[in-house]
């Protein structure tokens, strides 16, 4: 695998096509970290992101005969990172399989038994980061994760969504508007709480 | 996250003409980048080398049997496609026609001309007519010219006659020969 290290990512998709396995590892881990990145942030559900992240790289290999060299693999291989993180997170939250019940009924019921934590420690920031964000919608957070977290461009996401530049950045201020007054209203339950 | 990212520039775009000063603009500016501190501490745990591995084996068996049909995705192309109808052509048609080339010479259109005889008798009992290009070699200048070889009697020696016309047709030639 290490031969192709050096190589550009058209020419492993080249040598691919081809059916060459090595070139095939080498492209999936030059990028697996990304992907995963994207997934994690989209499912919000760290224990199935490997699931999701599996269906993306199979998409990639089975489609890769007709990725055309011309278009940036970058690009293609995010935007089909996106919308089957979207698809998965639908389908989870459609079947109730997602992850964040059980884990917030767990975390309350041992919660019970320990001192109660602080509102501004680490764990309850990151669960009402999280319950904040599942409350936006699989688009807005995708357009917030794809263009602050993943750096892409408002007209590469508009191209991923499916949608028109000026749809992004609706997407992009009503996510931020939730997520603060999502956050606001749920610290100040917490601090009120936590006093008592 | 990297909150540099999110810059007041951007900001401002994002919300444009919402705020009435640029004092305002800074103050919801900086309660936005206190949300993305708060996003930033949602870590994202790194996949193991070994989940790492498992993924590619899974999603690549998964996805190889395409592979020996990946040929196909060739034929996409419309310059490759066109190019592979022309030859298929070719073939059929040659194999319709029984492996002969197509004849050089275009098949004429239309009724087939009349093959003329260099000399044309015609005889009856008294008398042979002679017409033809040979005729016409003869006398150039004559138009439709014919040769009559007559008898008045069947004992009586021939008589030779040219007849044919001259200006278009509007001098009638009768010559005895």
């Amino acid at each position: 695998m290490a031969r192709y290290d050096s190589n550009s990512d058209e020419a492993l998709i080249e040598a691919i096509q081809r059916g060459d396995g090595d070139a095939a590892a080498c492209l999936y881990y030059r990028h697996i970290d990304r992907v995963h990145r994207i997934c994690c942030r989209i499912v919000l559900d760290s224990s199935q992101a490997p699931d999701c992240v599996q269906e993306v790289w199979l998409k990639v290999f089975r489609n890769l005969g007709r990725f055309r060299c011309e278009r940036s693999f970058t690009a293609w291989l995010n935007a089909v990172a996106a919308n089957t993180a979207i698809d998965y997170y639908r389908r989870a939250t459609r079947q109730g399989h997602h992850a964040d019940i059980d884990e917030i009924g767990a975390e309350s019921l041992v919660a019970d038994e320990e001192p109660a934590e602080s509102p501004f420690d680490g764990p309850a920031v990151r669960r009402r980061v999280r319950e904040a964000l599942e409350d936006v919608s699989a688009n807005q957070r995708t357009a917030l994760v794809l263009r602050y977290f993943e750096d892409m461009p408002v007209p590469e996401i508009a191209r991923v969504l499916q949608c028109r530049e000026g749809t992004v950045r609706t997407h992009i201020r009503r996510c931020l508007l939730t997520l603060r007054a999502k956050l606001a209203t749920r610290l100040n339950q917490e601090v009120q709480e936590y006093g008592q | 996250m990297d909150s540099k990212r999110f810059s007041l520039e951007e900001f401002a775009a994002l919300f444009p003409g919402r705020f009435e000063s640029q004092e305002q603009l800074l103050r919801e500016y900086r309660s936005f980048l206190a949300v993305f501190e708060q996003l930033q501490q949602i870590p994202v745990p790194a996949l193991s080398d070994q989940e790492k591995a498992a993924i590619f084996r899974r999603s690549w068996r998964s996805a190889k049997p395409d592979w020996s049909w990946a040929w196909v995705n060739g034929f996409r192309r419309p310059a490759v496609t066109f190019a592979a109808g022309l030859i298929l052509g070719c073939m059929l048609m040659f194999i319709v026609l029984g492996g002969r080339p197509a004849p050089a010479v275009p098949l004429p259109i239309g009724p087939a001309p009349i093959v003329r005889k260099p000399l044309t008798v015609e005889r009856m009992r008294y008398t042979q007519v002679y017409t033809g290009e040979l005729v016409e070699r003869m006398y150039p200048q004559i138009e439709n010219p014919k040769i009559v070889l007559e008898k008045p009697a069947e004992s009586a020696p021939p008589q030779r006659v040219l007849y044919g016309t001259l200006d278009g047709g509007e001098i009638y030639v009768v010559w005895n020969l």
